[in-house]
């Protein structure tokens, strides 16, 4: 039963949002940034890599998925696929020049290359649209061979389609954290000397979690497009990169289900002061400060301890394993 | 007995330069199969160097390092693992945050590591590698604390657990850098025969300024001085030579320390 419940609940939150949420589209948008948290979360929660690339991976899919869209009509499914190999192979080369370094210049070099392909997007119209981005892009209904399976016309239609997206990404990401490969990847966060020490190729499983983390962040970026119908130069901007990695932080690393609460606590946040107060981002640099200040777990450390603490009263023994399982 | 036994470590005239600095000047050492090898000198000696050249964590400048009759001199450090090479460190260093069977069981996953890659399976049934954590677990009387996060135990279960994650890769060869570092004199003891009882089914080459346990559990000793080897010989042998006295030990083993 442990071992199903952070996909139940998962699944409970996407339920829950139709229930509770006006806009449909602010609902998908939650989903979408939650899959670009899990990938980041996976290098910075698991890996201990600190990723400025992840807005690279997440505008590679954007684009890709609105290229196949619009000027090579393939399938809508095979786009998505596309645009998840996309994010893959920019993860790929991204990584395999940034992980020949550690700490401050592995960060650097990400953050180069996250420069670099803003001005290539930029400069690039034919493919990019260069400061225009690309618009009109469509969003077919999935259909096979003909036969149409979901329409996506309206927002909450569309919400349907992301949430099983979402559920099958989170459930394959869950698969993959608790694997031999997840499980090590803890070991080279906690200590890469030792882990090298004891026989771990570091460069070749960090690789592994980029491929695996753009790949994700792909998938986000190209249901970005479709929702929009834009694939914008703003989401090659290092802002993007900067988003995912505030929400991951916030949400909580090291735990999958934290991204999602994090990306829903990100833009709910953000959509309600926007309304009250056009310099709403202030207030969330202060809500940023507050989890690196005093609740370096994030918002999920806090209900975890809060959760704790109420266990505790009941049965005061609380297990030292659970502790450092991790999900 | 063991004076016959095979060579399966041997560095020819290792050098490790940092600059101008010659850290190692030229080092020789022969360590023979199912012994204790114990390299001693006074700090600065470059015996933590020579480690590091040895196990692979760092690059030698010049020399060439053979084990088990393969030359291993430019293999790094996670490949020497896969031939049965394994080191414990001087500054203690695990996976604080995992619990003490999984920091076992990842560093006995080491030797396939190609397992590590295996983004599917949980490391459960086979993968867990119960057996040989179970035994690791009872070597290093660590059994009790099995469940609790590392960074959670005491210094001397700390420094067991170090030398455990070296046992678990099951080596046949195994190097301890300052096993006793730190460590009470309770647990003194207890470390004394665990490494010990290592060289029945390993051989060890340890780093060690305990001369009590140096002495007593060694069948070689290498004095090395200022990135040289100053002498070698067996236990008592060392203990009579002249040019260690002088140079280093002096009242140390006649009684001073210990």
């Amino acid at each position: 039963m442990k071992k199903y419940a952070y996909f139940l609940l998962a699944a409970l939150v996407v339920l829950a949002m139709p229930l509770t949420m006006q806009s449909g589209s602010l609902a998908s948008e939650v989903l979408i940034f939650a899959l670009a948290a899990m990938g980041c979360n996976l290098l910075l929660g698991f890996t201990g890599l600190l990723s400025f690339g992840q807005g690279i991976f997440f505008a590679l899919g954007s684009y890709t998925a609105a290229l196949m869209l619009t000027r090579w009509p393939v399938p809508m499914p095979l786009a998505l696929l596309l645009a998840t190999a996309m994010g893959a192979l920019g993860a790929a080369v991204v990584g395999w020049v940034a992980i020949r370094q550690r700490g401050t210049y592995f960060v650097m070099l990400t953050l180069a290359f996250s420069q670099m392909f803003y001005f290539i997007a930029y400069t690039a119209t034919g493919l990019t649209g260069g400061d225009n981005g690309l618009m009109d892009i469509p969003r077919p209904n999935l259909s096979v061979l003909g036969v149409e399976l979901w329409a996506l016309a309206s927002p909450w239609q569309l919400y349907g389609f992301i949430a099983a997206i979402f559920l099958l990404v989170f459930w394959l990401l869950l698969k993959v954290s608790r694997s031999t490969f997840g499980r090590t990847l803890l070991a080279v966060r906690d200590n890469e000397e030792r882990a090298a020490a004891i026989g771990y190729n570091l460069k070749l499983l960090k690789l592994q979690a980029f491929v695996i983390s753009g790949a994700v962040t792909g998938l986000a970026g190209a249901l970005h497009a479709m929702m929009t119908g834009l694939a914008p130069l703003s989401n090659a901007e290092y802002h993007t990169s900067e988003m995912i990695l505030v929400m991951t932080v916030i949400g909580g690393t090291g735990n999958l289900l934290a991204s999602l609460l994090g990306s829903a606590f990100y833009l709910l946040l953000a959509d309600w002061l926007s309304q009250l107060w056009p310099r709403w981002l202030l207030l969330l640099g202060l809500a940023l400060m507050a989890v690196s200040l005093w609740m370096q777990r994030g918002l999920w450390g806090l209900g975890d301890s809060i959760l704790q603490k109420l266990q505790g009263r009941r049965a005061p023994a609380a297990t030292v394993d659970a502790k450092g399982e991790q999900a | 007995m063991t004076a016959h036994a095979p060579i399966l470590l041997e560095a020819i005239d290792v050098e490790k330069c940092y600059g101008k600095f010659a850290a190692l000047g030229g080092v020789n050492l022969r360590v023979r199969a199912n012994t204790v090898h114990s390299v001693i000198g006074p700090n600065g000696a470059g015996k933590t160097t020579l480690f590091h050249m040895l196990t692979g964590t760092k690059a030698v400048s010049g020399g060439r390092i053979v084990f088990d009759g393969q030359e291993v001199t430019h293999e790094p450090d996670y490949r020497r693992v896969r031939r049965g090479m394994a080191r414990s460190f001087q500054v203690t260093s695990l996976f604080l945050s995992l619990p003490v069977r999984e920091n076992l069981r990842l560093a006995a996953q080491g030797v396939t590591p190609r397992q590590a890659l295996n983004p599917w399976h949980e490391p459960v049934g086979p993968r867990a590698l119960s057996q040989v954590v179970d035994s690791v677990l009872a070597k290093v009387g660590l059994e009790r604390m099995a469940g609790t996060p590392a960074g959670n135990l005491s210094h001397g279960q700390q420094r067991r657990l170090e030398v455990g994650m070296a046992l678990a890769a099951r080596p046949k060869a195994i190097f301890l850098d300052e096993p006793t570092s730190g460590m009470g004199i309770d647990d003194l003891e207890d470390m004394k025969q665990l490494i010990k009882g290592l060289r029945d089914q390993h051989t060890v080459v340890l780093i060690e300024h305990n001369m009590n346990i140096v002495m007593d559990i060694s069948d070689t000793v290498t004095v090395m001085q200022l990135g040289r080897v100053l002498a070698e010989g067996k236990p008592n042998e060392i203990r009579g030579d002249d040019r260690v006295r002088a140079a280093y030990l002096g009242n140390m083993i006649t009684g001073g320390k210990g």
